[in-house]
Parts: C-alpha cells; sequence; structure tokens
C-alpha cells in the first residue's frame, strides 16, 4: 500500500491489490521525503558541543537538556532540568529543555534509557533517574572547569564553577561557561566526580521554578503534537467504526473525493499492520492495547476540507456483536453477575472470614462508570512514510511506546523509525499505548512521501476512548462487638473488560486495613467481565475506582460501629507506619474535624495511597478532607477541602502543590460529573456539552494544601495519580454526614440529594 | 451546511493585513492554524464549548470555531501571538510566575478570555471572573488562573 503514485489532482483512484481493495488515494508529485522541521525536540544523533547525549552546551552559554521524558503538564522536563543544573552550576535562565530523541537511545546503545518507564512522562525525581542526571550535571561542570584550568594554565582545583561562570579567584579571571564549551566537551575525565550531599542542594527542596515551557506557551510559540508544520503536510480526519470491534461494510469514497481540496480516502484495518518481526523495548508491550479500529479518513489540503468530506462521505458499517449491549447498565448487572459467582480470584486471604463473629454486619455494594479521559489536545500527530523510512511527529505519553508501535505498524527497522515528541495536551494515561499514534502511521503509509497530520474531533475522542475501567465491588464486614473494628472483611470486585494491563488492584487490595493485621479475616477477590468496549489507563487507573469504594466502606463501617470515622481509620492504622496517622490527624485538625454542623453540612474524609501501599516507605499518602453543604434542593457545593500528604521530600514544593490542586479538581469531576454511556454498543457522549465539566464557575472548593506532615523519609514519591484518589469518598462520606444518605456509586450529579 | 466555495477574504490579525483564499466555511480558528499558521490558538471542542480557540474579534473574546471566514471581512483579529503588543504582558508574566498552567493547551484562550475581562473590567470581582472565564482546564488550574487575574488587576486574593 505504500507504492500508490499518481498524477495530483487527477482523481485516478486505484484500488485492489495494492491497497487491499480498502484504498482510494491521490497523492501528489514532487512530495518531498526529506523533511526538516523544527520543534522542541533533540537531535537523532550527535549535535553541537555535546558533554552527553543529554546535555548540549551552546557558545552563547545556552543549556540545552534533552529528556527523555515528555512534558505534559506535571514539571516533568523542568524537574530533570533541576536536576542536572544542582549539579552544573549554569544559570537557570540559560536552561532550555527538549524531548531526548528515542530513535537515538535505540542506535546508540540506550543513551538515554533510565530506571523503569525510561520514557514515560513523569517521574522526574525518581531514584534513579535522579542519580543520573545529577552525575551528569556534575561531569559536565567539572569537564567545564578543567578546559578552563587548560586555559589559563591553572589547576582545575582552583577553579570554580557557580551560575554559569567560572571563576579563577586569585587571579579574578573568569570565563563565561560557552566559552569554553566547545574545548570541555571533548574533554574526558579520568574519575566521576562525586556529587554533593542533600544539605549542599541549592535547588532541589529549596526552590521551586515554574515550569520552563510556559513563556513559549503565553506568546503562542510552544509546540504541541497538533501545532506541528512539515513543507507539504496535508490533513486527515478520522472516523472509526461507531461500535468497538465492528467493521466497515461499505462507503463511497467517490462522494468525498468531489469535495474541495480532498486528496484520498483511505480505510484503516488493523489486519494490515505489517508487525515487527523483533522483540519490541516497551513497557506495556506493543500488541492488542495497541490495536486500531476500523475506520476511514479523509485526507486533504487542510483539516476543515478533511473533516466537512468526512462529515460528507457515505459510510455503512458492520457494527458487530457490541449492539447486544443495549445501555451501559447491561454491562453493569452483568459484571455484578459474575462478582457474585463467588469464584473470583484470590488477591488477598487472611484469616478466615466466614468464622467471624458479630451482631454488626454492614454490606454494600458499589460502581463506578466508564469515564473519558477527556485531555484537552486532541490525539493524534503527523507521520512521514516511505517505502524504508518513517518519521513522527507527535505528543505521547511513552516515546519509546510511539517509537515501538510505528516500527510495529511500518514493518520497518527501528533505524529506520523516527520519533519526534513535542510538548503533551494533557494525557492523564489516554497516550500510554499509542494505539493513537498506530492510527497515524496507518493512515500515512497509504499517502506515502507525504506528511500527514492527523486530528481526532472532539467527537472522536470521546466516541473512541479507552476507557476508564469501571469497577463493580461488593464489601462486606463482620464489626467487633467489643472494639467495632471488622473482625472480617470479604470483597468481591469485577472489572469491566479482558486487559489484565487495565485491572489493577490499587486501593483495593493494598490498603494497610487489610494488609496490617488490624482486621484479622480477609477475603478479597476479582473477576472481569469481557467486553467490547475498550479500557485503558486513567488517571490512577482502577485507583481512582478502588479508593472511592473502599473509603466509601471503612466510612460505613465507622457508621455503623458509632465511632468518629477519623479516629476508626486512626484504629484501623495503628499497626502501619506512622505517616499514615499523622497525614491523617493533620488534615482532620486543620479542617476544624469534630465541629458541629447543621444540617445540610458535613465534613468527610478519606486516605488512600498510590502505587503500592504495602510496601512500607514506599510511594505517597494522601487524606483528605472535605466540607460541603447541600441544599434542600439538592444542590451539592464543596466548599473546602484540606489535604495532608507524604511523599518522603519534595524537591519543587510548587510542582507538587500545583499536582495536588489540578489532581483534586481532576477527581472532584470524575466523582462529581463524569460519566460516559452506552446505547446499543456505541457510546453516546460526543463532546462537552454531554459532558459536563468543571469551570471556574462552578463554585470550586478552596483548596487547602499542607506540607507538615512530610516525613522527610528520604524519597521524593509520587503526586500525579494519587490526589485522585480520596476527594471523592471525601465529598461522598461528607454527603452521608451532612444528610444521611449514603452514596455507593459515581457520578453524584446523577442522584437526588434533595432533603427535608 | 451551505455548498462551500473558495473565497478571498482581506482582514487583520494581530495588526497585518492577511489576504486568505479557502473555502467560505472555514472556521477562524483553520483559518488561523492551517492558512496563516498561527498555531497557538487551539482546537479543542469545535462547539464554542472548551474556550481553547479564544481570540480577540473587533476586540471581543469569542470562540474563533464559531466564526467563518466569509464573516471576517474587514475584521480585526487579536490572537495569543498579538497579546503581548497588546496589553497583555501582565498578564503573560504573571502566568509564568505563578506558575499557571500545567499542560498549558488550553491556557492561550484563558489568557485571551482574562485579557478581555481586564480590559472591561480592570479591577473584577469574583463574580465578574466566574462570568467571564467559561473555559475548560482538564488538569485544574482554575484556583491559579483567578489568583493570577486577581493579582494582574491589583485586587486582593
Amino acid at each position: 500500500m505504500d507504492t500508490i503514485e499518481l498524477d495530483r489532482r487527477s482523481f485516478l483512484v486505484t484500488t485492489g491489490a495494492v491497497a487491499g481493495g480498502m484504498a482510494l488515494a491521490v497523492s501528489p508529485a514532487g512530495a518531498s521525503s526529506d523533511v526538516v522541521a523544527a520543534g522542541p525536540w533533540g537531535p537523532d544523533a550527535a549535535a553541537g558541543n555535546e558533554f552527553s547525549p543529554w546535555i548540549e552546551i551552546a557558545a552563547d552559554d545556552t543549556v540545552t537538556i534533552r529528556v527523555p521524558n515528555p512534558e505534559s503538564g506535571n514539571g516533568t522536563m523542568t524537574q530533570i532540568a533541576m536536576n542536572v543544573a544542582e549539579e552544573l552550576e549554569c544559570a537557570w535562565s540559560n536552561i532550555r529543555v527538549v524531548n531526548a530523541s528515542v530513535s537515538r537511545d535505540y542506535t546508540e546503545n540506550h543513551v538515554y534509557t533510565v530506571a523503569s518507564l525510561p520514557f514515560f512522562s513523569g517521574h522526574g525525581t525518581d531514584r534513579l533517574r535522579m542519580a543520573r542526571t545529577f552525575q551528569l550535571g556534575a561531569s559536565a561542570r567539572e569537564r567545564l572547569k578543567a578546559a578552563a584550568a587548560a586555559r589559563w594554565k591553572v589547576p582545575a582545583a582552583e577553579v570554580t564553577a557557580k551560575d554559569g561562570i567560572l571563576s579563577h579567584v586569585s587571579t579574578s579571571r573568569t570565563l563565561r561557561f560557552g566559552e569554553v564549551a566547545g574545548a570541555a566537551a571533548g574533554i574526558k575525565l579520568a574519575a566521576e566526580p562525586s556529587l554533593k550531599s542533600q544539605a549542599e542542594w541549592t535547588l532541589i527542596g529549596k526552590k521551586s521554578p515554574s515550569k520552563l515551557f510556559i513563556p513559549d506557551l503565553t506568546t503562542g510559540k510552544a509546540v504541541y503534537g497538533i501545532d506541528v508544520k512539515l513543507p507539504g503536510m496535508v490533513h486527515a480526519a478520522l472516523r472509526q467504526v461507531p461500535v468497538m470491534g465492528g467493521r466497515l461494510k461499505s462507503h463511497k469514497p467517490e462522494v468525498a473525493l468531489r469535495m474541495p481540496g480532498v486528496r484520498a480516502v483511505v480505510v484503516i484495518d488493523p489486519a494490515n499492520s505489517r508487525k515487527t518481526p523483533l522483540k519490541d523495548e516497551t513497557s506495556f508491550g506493543v500488541a492488542n492495547t495497541t490495536e486500531v479500529q476500523h475506520g476511514v479518513a479523509v485526507i486533504a489540503d487542510h483539516f476543515w476540507q478533511a473533516k466537512m468530506a468526512l462529515d460528507a462521505l457515505p459510510v455503512e458499517w458492520e457494527l458487530g456483536s457490541g449492539t447486544h449491549y443495549r445501555t451501559q447498565d447491561d454491562i453493569y448487572q452483568g459484571m455484578a453477575s459474575i462478582r457474585d459467582t463467588g469464584e473470583g480470584k484470590v488477591v488477598l486471604a487472611r484469616g478466615d472470614p466466614a468464622s467471624a463473629k458479630g451482631k454488626r454486619v454492614v454490606e454494600g455494594e458499589y460502581l463506578t462508570p466508564y469515564a473519558d479521559n477527556a485531555v484537552m489536545e486532541p490525539l493524534g500527530g503527523t507521520a512521514l512514510v516511505t517505502a524504508d523510512s518513517c518519521q513522527m511527529w507527535c505528543a505521547t505519553q511513552d516515546s519509546r511506546q510511539a517509537y515501538w508501535v510505528a516500527i510495529d505498524e511500518t514493518g520497518l527497522a527501528p533505524e529506520k523509525v523516527t520519533v519526534h515528541n513535542t510538548l503533551v495536551g494533557g494525557n492523564f494515561g489516554r497516550r500510554t499505548q499509542a494505539e493513537d499514534l498506530r492510527m497515524v502511521v496507518a493512515i500515512a503509509r497509504q499517502f506515502p512521501g507525504v506528511p500527514v497530520k492527523t486530528i481526532w474531533t472532539r467527537e472522536e475522542m470521546f466516541r473512541q476512548g479507552r476507557y476508564r475501567t469501571p469497577i463493580s465491588t461488593r464489601f462486606k464486614a463482620v464489626l467487633d462487638d467489643a472494639s467495632g473494628l471488622p473482625q472480617a472483611v470479604s470483597g468481591d470486585l469485577c472489572f469491566a473488560g479482558d486487559r489484565p494491563l487495565f485491572q489493577l488492584t490499587q486501593g483495593y487490595g493494598d490498603p494497610p486495613y487489610f494488609n496490617s493485621g488490624a482486621i484479622p479475616n480477609v477475603r478479597l477477590t476479582t473477576t472481569n467481565f469481557p467486553v467490547h468496549v475498550l479500557n485503558g489507563a486513567y488517571r490512577g487507573p482502577c485507583f481512582n475506582s478502588n479508593a472511592f469504594i473502599t473509603e466509601t466502606f471503612i466510612d460505613e463501617c465507622a457508621h455503623a460501629a458509632g465511632i468518629d470515622p477519623v479516629e476508626y481509620r486512626l484504629a484501623l492504622l495503628a499497626k502501619w507506619e506512622k505517616p499514615w496517622s499523622d497525614v491523617l490527624r493533620l488534615a482532620a485538625s486543620k479542617a476544624g474535624w469534630g465541629q458541629k454542623l447543621p444540617k445540610g453540612e458535613g465534613l468527610g474524609v478519606a486516605i488512600t495511597s498510590w502505587p503500592m501501599a504495602t510496601i512500607h516507605n514506599f510511594g505517597s499518602v494522601m487524606a483528605t478532607v472535605a466540607r460541603i453543604s447541600i441544599s434542600k434542593q439538592g444542590v451539592l457545593a464543596v466548599k473546602r477541602v484540606d489535604i495532608a500528604f507524604d511523599c518522603g521530600k519534595v524537591a519543587n514544593a510548587d510542582a507538587v502543590r500545583a499536582q495536588i490542586e489540578g489532581g483534586t479538581l481532576f477527581g472532584l469531576n470524575m466523582t462529581l460529573n463524569e460519566e460516559v454511556t452506552i446505547l446499543n454498543g456505541a457510546i453516546v457522549e460526543g463532546n462537552y456539552d454531554e459532558y459536563p465539566m468543571l469551570r471556574m464557575g462552578d463554585s470550586l472548593p478552596e483548596i487547602h494544601v499542607h506540607f507538615e506532615a512530610l516525613s522527610g523519609h528520604d524519597r521524593f514519591d509520587l503526586m500525579g495519580e494519587l490526589p485522585v484518589g480520596p476527594i471523592g469518598p471525601a465529598v461522598g462520606n461528607a454527603i452521608y454526614s451532612a444528610m444521611g444518605k449514603r452514596l455507593r456509586s459515581t457520578p453524584f450529579r446523577k442522584q437526588d440529594l434533595s432533603w427535608t | 451546511m451551505e455548498e462551500d466555495t473558495v473565497i478571498a477574504v482581506s482582514f487583520k490579525v494581530n495588526g497585518q493585513t492577511q489576504r486568505v483564499e479557502a473555502d467560505a466555511s472555514t472556521p477562524l480558528l483553520w483559518v488561523l492554524r492551517d492558512h496563516l499558521g498561527m498555531t497557538g490558538t487551539k482546537y479543542g471542542c469545535g462547539i464554542a464549548q472548551c474556550g481553547a480557540c479564544t481570540v480577540h474579534l473587533g476586540g471581543e473574546a469569542i470562540r474563533s470555531c464559531q466564526v467563518p471566514l466569509d464573516a471576517l471581512a474587514g475584521a480585526e483579529v487579536v490572537t495569543i501571538e498579538g497579546l503581548a503588543a497588546r496589553g497583555g504582558e501582565t498578564l503573560q508574566h504573571l502566568w509564568a510566575e505563578m506558575n499557571v498552567p500545567q499542560c498549558g493547551y488550553c491556557q492561550s484562550g484563558m489568557l485571551m478570555a482574562a485579557a478581555d475581562l481586564l480590559r472591561k473590567k480592570p479591577r473584577p470581582s469574583d463574580a465578574d471572573i466566574d462570568e467571564a472565564m467559561t473555559n475548560i482546564c482538564r488538569c485544574g488550574t482554575y484556583p491559579r488562573i483567578r489568583a493570577a487575574i486577581k493579582r494582574a488587576a491589583g485586587v486582593a486574593a
């Protein structure tokens, strides 16, 4: 399908064997495959005064740090620049960051591969990544010193480096980094320098620089995936089969081909992926989670033309067996049935729940629905595919995943494929698998020799999501007659979907309640309900549901026992590490826990951890207290949120604060508003008019973030996923406290909260 | 949708006259992005919901996805690329200093909406901000947007 060549605008159509009978294409003559484009990405081979593939220092003092972890708003690239600068002693204002070339990582023996998830959009404070980037900075600094020493003919030990200036104090001589960068880049050190002690740090934990890309953003210069411009570039609009798993039955490309600017109509069939014979080097694999759906795309000179022609294109689909599900409730009922078979996989067993005796039994069924990541930047990207090469420019959550998906889709050798990463307009899990980028390549390789930018419309985004995994859980506790604490807990959980990658037990199997011995008898199981609707990673995968379910259930136990919910949790955490109790106490005290409130107002609490609560001194823990009011008409207002957390230490306090603020609002929106629904197997919601999002006018809570419970344990742990966990159950528990109604499913907006 | 015909329209963007020849129905959003190469204005929804495409048209903040080329003859458009030269520096500076954006994709629209608000109401109340700032931010930067607008206006946070 890579060999179609026709005169531009001749509207000759080729079909048949070459195109598998599905592609209709008109491609331009003289299209260039020799594309040079500028953007926020580093070179695919050595370039400039390189101190390592990570660091280039130019004669004008600009320090360019090539970061393998794409920036999607959490400040990862800026954090890695902080790590380097902590040792390099350059001027912060001279730093720029670009995305490291993932193809260079492949061709140069994995020069950018550090830690697990080496190309993931986050984890700038990963222990191994910090160590590597400190060392790179220190090494560059010592080589700059050596070059200055050689210039001055003094011992290198007499040269100091600070704020991008090299000094020889006794002779009052100075040089800028840039003045010796060329010479310094060629110097090899006899031994790697030792690193600063933490007490000597001047940036990490001391300063909170803003994200480096913001100035360019505020002037419109920042380049996202959708902003890439290449000479001769054309645009594609995409429509996939409305019911996942269905196929294209027929279409009339001639209708679209008659419309202005249209170059081609192409058909996407997952069976046409070429497949790489090599073992991929990704964290997630390039198998079924990266598959595309069947679809059609129109390629035109401009995106608007492509979209208009696609809208006019007559298409018939074979919708397939997914239509069996009339609404999402069919799926949720199916999940509950499987859940209750009692034949689930046991994920935690301790003692014997059947042996527990107690007069008070707490039982509840909980459900979280499908939701869409709703990232602001549409999916898509630009690819230029020829018979023996593939270049792609894109936003991704994992650039190595994007790279290997492009390799797999084209069947080309890895050396023939390059991927250039841009800024990312939101991830939240949606861009982890790169199935959207496989689609970009699948379209572009049917229009070879020309850069093709594919943009998913918002409607395509909502209806072709890789949704939050719905979870249906039944919990049962038998409370000890004396203490009121659970003597036994049984849980049965069912995930929707059949992809194990998106069936995580965080927040369900790992809370200390169930693992510390506080509850002597525990049995937790999981099942799954195969269904055609595809799941994916949604911020804090599955944890975002389990946190709501577990923390609502524990709250129910507390109320059934007649014990204050904070005291109850503290009792359950008594055998666990102290920071958990500390964050809980701090959030409660800052929120004024225990105060008497009138009916219709309430406080609620929740405490959760990501990514693995069972490991001591690992991951991050957060307690959130929400204060809410509900009018008699049932209008809910979340007034104030108090949050305490422990992630060990913080490297950039404002970056951590920003993640907590934003994650809390994300989790609040998820809980109050978010659900995509299903009609005859297809997703109903197509745009933001049908999928409400919190806005500034929606009486948002005051968010108070408290740092005083940080344990100081020597780690800088994760803060991206965690804040979405505790806010929802805290609000739900506050609603119970305010009006006595227990909410066991989300979104809350669909539930009647009126009272008298 | 009306039958599309190619038309040529002249209008000003950030003070410079531009002549664009394109299908009459092409929204200003795509005229800016695809025809003029000005990609600071973002596509988010295409139905005037999200506000990522906010620009100033004749001095008013509007959703550029809703204005077709054939309505643009003689118009004066200001985009994020022209904001600095038109009184936007304070907001732009504060956006960086206060680390307002996360992913940033919605923020050019946010800045254009905020600049419009401050021009009309130099000392906006919270209610004014609520009314004017209807754009969607998925990252949850709303508290910082509010704080930055108030600081730009010199009103207490």
